[in-house]
């Protein structure tokens, strides 16, 4: 029963000062039988009430707001969860029976929302994709391996091609992205193939040799398999994602799940520094700097409300935004 | 009051006096233009109305209409009359609630008398100041309007606010230009027209004849623009309203703001009050002139933080 | 005389005009009108309409069209011939629409908790889940008085035998209201005596019925709520609108940047500091309401909004979410839906609806599109729509491939002719179609709707499209006392 300390720092910092921010922070480990959160502490700086509520999708979300003037926007989050494997599927329920009991689930919640896939350009060219990797043969386990394996062998994994916001189109055109965009084309696939599929954000806890996904938030899919439930799959690393994935929260994607994220009033360019670590020992979770791993930091830009043009000055744009919002609303 | 409402009111009231200022001053100088010898320059002007781009208008110095056109009608100047009006307008319209109707009329017809094609007509082929009277007429209208029907209360208290604090920024920055030429080309300092021509932009040439017999001096300026009290574009008569106005808005909600801006205003107008014209040039006017101003935006600032949210 | 101005009064076949039996008779509710009017000159009535005209224009009652980044102003046209309700007719209405709602706002409550309408399979669940307007956001999120629908606009329309039908239902921020005020106003003015000479009902009480319902939502129990209407601000095309609610309720009227939330609470900022707002009357779509947890590139919202009315801290009216209920693809299933929740039968029809994305009746309204109208089942205004009688064969072929794309997306109904009405064109009377938007508020004292309405006119000659945007106008709508 592996125990894993995780250390996970958000850090923005502004170049002026911002102020009325508010922020949501889906950061709390899913507490189910193979998984059982330990201890978890969550700090932020500034010290703002959080409330935590469940949204939609199970999860524990919390939000907070900051309304005095403030640089620098911290949250750290130490937690320490202790994991138990799930036995994988037996599989032997004849692969017809299965793909009926699937079809049969079509119009229930919370499946429906897990089969619809939004609709995208080339969405007839993945379901093609899809349905040609599938032998008839195949149980719906065994479809989704394939799956997972297929992303992982056609998509290369490189950072910082894709954004947040990247769609599923341009991911297929890219042939590359992260664990998030993997995720995303895994879960496509299996929907269109009539398999119930998940989004979900978490951590990895790599062993020894060093896995993709580490440094960071991680991300990877569920597929929903009859007589089993949700099995893990990891595109990124080609894995079933058990033991040593820990989940934070599931979702239709990644709006559904997004860690960190926050709107606020002022300022102009900021910078979010992630930085996870993952630690085995119980001298992990003190404050002294020795993590497993050498730390990796991102630099990504979030997308809400900083936008790139920079010919108008962030007031310009903000009223130029007003003005044409207030035109559209009917 | 809602801090947007109030901060409309208080760039409306703002917009409305500069357009004021620049029409008076455009008007003198269009006048004097007419009436020299020399080759009439318009770079103090350029200078105290546009922020940016001086470089490329001193090209235009000395083309009367075209630095008309650019001040009045330039699109591309932000500090444009056309401009500045179209932004008050834009701030009336969004506290119509709390305005008489009768000024947003009002305003609304300045704005549609800006945009007349006939005034970019009578400023490039015919005589420009028909085009600026027609607009110093909408000027008073608004006035007028505004005294007789503005409620009186806090709405009223920033619009007078602002409109003082726009008014000391102006007459101070006209002063410093003036007498930066000065010093520069003390020639200037016996030039009679030039002196008048001063007095003329800040409509105070017959008060000053009434107060001072012994003709023009600049200490007797500086005394008239910064210290007299009955002179209404005089740096201590602006300060009077801006504190008798913000008095009004005395509550016990934010006395720690109300305080501290209350101090700040109070220690500009004894600055001035207690200063002579004399000790204002022992340090150079030009640094006590700079100091006044810094203070002066000093107290927007702080209005913009302490009343207005910094919306 | 009045037949100086019926003169070549068309009837349009097969239409139900409001005013005129046929060619030679009226109906018997008009003739306390047409008594009056009928002594009136040619040149006073031409006097009247200008007058009318003059009264929108002075008192600002506009609203803008963008053109190439310039805004103009325009007037809503008025027709100054007012459309007139029976008692009778008004009963049958308000019954009506006081049932719809009802059923509508249990519907709303029922799908974002215990969804027992979808177990039972009365609504398709996919019809809701595939709906852009089904917040899961709002899933459990406890609402006052289990309130969601405190304003809506139903919009009615009689087809030739007189029949009313609901043509759709608008749940979110339904405008047009301060018309429905105005319009009574000028009339006032154009026609002295006539409307107690005429015993037409009074609309003037809706800005005080509507406060009151505000102040009831206060989750704070204080004496003195603060409420404010959240406009998206002057640029919007309603703004006239906002100002004139706000003004009649005496209550503030803010943009998204007036106000702010600290920890679960919204505040507006005032001069003298930050107050705690209770109630928000929003006119602003859910979609743009809080940057955090919708469209975050929103900035007429609030950031933390959510937050805050999840947690019951301020109301929101009309309650987020409501558009699963007016999306006309759900449309369909409102008659269903009074039956399961109120066990009644239905007073006001639906008109036919085919959803196409049932690939049978995708099939049937494609071979008969030259009778259908197409509609997006999001869509609004009038825009976006294919009226299949009118459109080249170019445009119904362009508009069958945009169905193509995703069928969820549209609707199809077969064109309802819409009765007619006098309008007052070119010196004479001449029919113009017509609907009705009656406006019904809901508060925790039941469900009152002010006997009238706003009438839309398409004031195109044969137009059926009523809507502002594709130059439709409005009249005053008189509901008789007896």
């Amino acid at each position: 029963m592996p125990i894993f300390k995780i250390k996970h720092i958000t850090n923005y910092k502004y170049e002026t000062p911002v102020r009325d921010s508010a922020n949501q922070v889906i950061l709390f480990p899913i507490k189910d039988d193979y998984q059982k959160v330990v201890k978890h502490d969550l700090n932020i700086s500034g010290s703002p009430e959080i409330e935590i509520f469940i949204d939609y999708y199970g999860n524990e979300v919390g939000t907070f707001t900051q309304n005095e003037p403030h640089t620098q926007l911290k949250i750290f989050s130490k937690v320490c969860v202790e994991t138990s494997p799930k036995p994988l599927p037996q599989d032997d329920m004849f692969g017809n029976e299965q793909w009926n009991r699937l079809d049969a689930l079509k119009y229930e919640v919370p499946y429906i929302d897990y089969l619809r896939q939004e609709v995208f350009e080339g969405i007839a060219q993945l379901k093609e994709t899809a349905l040609s990797i599938k032998q008839d043969e195949d149980t719906p386990y065994q479809t989704a391996i394939k799956y997972s394996a297929h992303v992982f062998n056609n998509f290369e994994y490189i950072k910082g091609v894709t954004a947040v916001d990247t769609t599923i189109d341009e991911i297929l055109k890219l042939e590359a992205g992260v664990c998030q965009d993997f995720a995303h084309v895994l879960t496509a696939m299996l929907r269109l193939t009539g398999i119930p599929s998940r989004y979900v954000s978490g951590y990895i806890c790599p062993n020894r040799d060093g896995m993709r996904g580490e440094g960071a938030t991680h991300a990877w899919a569920e597929a929903y398999l009859p007589e089993y439930g949700w099995l893990g799959l990891d595109p990124t690393n080609n894995c079933i994602a058990n033991e040593n994935h820990v989940r934070l929260a599931v979702g239709r994607n990644f709006a559904d799940c997004s860690p960190v994220k926050g709107v606020y009033k002022g300022g102009f360019e900021h910078i979010m520094e992630v930085n996870v670590s993952v630690g085995y020992n119980d001298e992990d979770l003190n404050d002294n700097e020795t993590y497993f791993k050498p730390t990796e930091v991102n630099y990504s830009k979030p997308s809400a409300t900083v936008t790139n043009v920079r010919k108008q000055n962030s007031y310009q744009q903000y009223m130029e935004a007003i003005q044409q919002q207030q035109q559209q609303q009917q | 009051m809602l801090s947007r409402v109030a901060s409309s009111l208080y760039w409306l009231s703002r917009y409305v006096e500069r357009s004021d200022g620049m029409l008076r001053m455009l008007k003198i100088n269009y006048a004097s233009s007419q009436d020299t010898i020399q080759e009439f320059t318009w770079k103090p002007i350029i200078r105290i109305f546009s922020a940016d781009d001086e470089n490329e208008l001193l090209n235009i110095q000395h083309d009367s209409r075209a630095v008309i056109e650019y001040l009045l009608l330039n699109r591309e100047n932000p500090n444009s009359i056309l401009n500045i009006i179209t932004l008050a307008r834009e701030n009336a319209r969004s506290v119509q609630e709390h305005i008489p109707k009768d000024l947003w009329q009002c305003l609304n017809e300045y704005y549609h008398t800006v945009k007349d094609e006939k005034l970019l007509w009578y400023v490039q082929k015919d005589d420009p100041i028909t085009a600026l009277d027609l607009l110093i007429k909408q000027v008073m209208l608004y006035h007028g309007t505004a005294d007789s029907a503005m409620e009186r209360g806090e709405s009223r208290s920033f619009m007078k606010i602002g409109k003082h604090l726009e008014r000391s920024i102006q007459s101070v920055d006209i002063l410093d230009v003036k007498f930066s030429s000065v010093s520069t080309n003390p020639d200037l300092l016996t030039d009679i027209a030039y002196w008048k021509h001063l007095l003329l932009s800040l409509g105070g040439y017959e008060l000053y004849l009434k107060t001072y017999r012994q003709g023009f001096d600049a200490k007797n300026i500086i005394e008239l623009v910064m210290l007299n009290n009955d002179f209404p574009r005089s740096a201590l008569y602006s300060m009077n309203n801006i504190e008798r106005y913000f008095n009004r808005l005395k509550s016990e909600s934010n006395i720690e703001h109300y305080n501290s801006l209350s101090f700040k205003i109070g220690r500009l107008k004894s600055m001035i009050t207690y200063s002579s014209v004399s000790s204002m040039e022992e340090e150079s006017l030009h640094n006590y002139l700079t100091e006044m101003r810094s203070e002066l935006f000093g107290i927007g600032n702080m209005l913009n933080e302490y009343y207005f949210a910094n919306s | 005389m009045i037949e100086n101005f019926i003169q070549n009064y068309l009837n349009h076949p097969k239409t139900y005009d409001e005013m005129f039996l046929d060619s030679e008779n009226y109906r018997n509710h008009y003739s306390n009108f047409i008594k009056n009017f009928s002594k009136e000159s040619l040149e006073n009535l031409n006097k009247k309409e200008e007058l009318a005209k003059k009264l929108f224009m002075s008192q600002g009652i506009t609203f803008t069209v963008y053109d190439s980044g310039e805004g103009i102003e325009k007037i809503f046209p008025f027709d100054i011939i007012p459309r007139i309700i029976t008692s009778s007719e008004w009963l049958f209405i308000e019954k009506g629409i006081k049932q719809r709602l009802k059923a509508l706002n249990l519907f709303l409550k029922d799908v974002y908790s215990n969804q027992f309408i979808l177990k039972d399979k009365i609504v398709p669940i996919n019809v809701i889940y595939s709906c852009p307007h089904f917040l899961r956001e709002m899933y459990n999120v406890n609402v006052l008085h289990d309130i969601y629908i405190h304003i809506a606009g139903i919009d009615l329309i009689r087809d030739h035998d007189g029949t009313f039908y609901v043509l759709e239902d608008n749940l979110r921020t339904p405008s047009g209201v301060s018309y429905m005020l105005e319009n009574r106003e000028i009339t006032k003015r154009l026609f002295p005596d006539l409307i107690p000479q005429c015993g037409v009902r009074s609309v003037t009480e809706y800005p005080a019925i509507l406060y009151k319902n505000l102040m009831a939502l206060s989750p704070r129990a204080v004496s003195n709520p603060t409420i404010v209407l959240l406009s998206p601000g002057m640029y919007n095309s309603a703004y006239y609108e906002h100002t004139t609610l706000a003004r009649l309720m005496g209550v503030e009227l803010v943009e998204g940047r007036d106000l702010v939330v600290k920890n679960q609470k919204v505040y507006m900022k005032t001069t003298i500091g930050l107050q705690q707002v209770d109630v928000i009357y929003r006119r602003v779509d859910d979609d743009y309401i809080d940057p955090l947890v919708f469209n975050p590139n929103s900035v007429l919202g609030v950031a933390g909004l959510m937050g805050a009315y999840r947690k019951g801290n301020v109301a929101i009216v009309n309650a987020v979410g409501n558009g699963v209920a007016d999306d006309k693809a759900v449309y369909t299933y409102v008659p269903d839906m009074i039956k399961y929740y109120l066990n009644e039968e239905p007073i006001l029809k639906n008109v036919p609806t085919y959803q196409l994305s049932n690939p049978d009746e995708l099939k049937f309204v494609f071979e008969n599109i030259n009778t259908m109208v197409i509609k997006k089942t999001n869509g609004s205004g009038g825009y976006g729509m294919l009226m299949g009688h009118a459109a080249s064969e170019q445009e119904t072929e362009e508009y069958k491939l945009e169905i193509l794309k995703d069928p969820r997306n549209f609707i199809a109904q077969p064109t309802i002719s819409l009765s007619s009405a006098p309008c007052f064109i070119n010196g004479k009377l001449a029919p113009r179609r017509i609907d009705l938007r009656p406006f019904a508020l809901n508060g925790p004292d039941g469900i009152s709707i002010v006997p009238g309405g706003l009438t839309r006119v398409a004031l195109k000659e044969g137009s059926l499209v009523v809507n502002s945007s594709q130059g439709g106008g409005s009249k005053d709508t008189w509901v008789l006392t007896s």
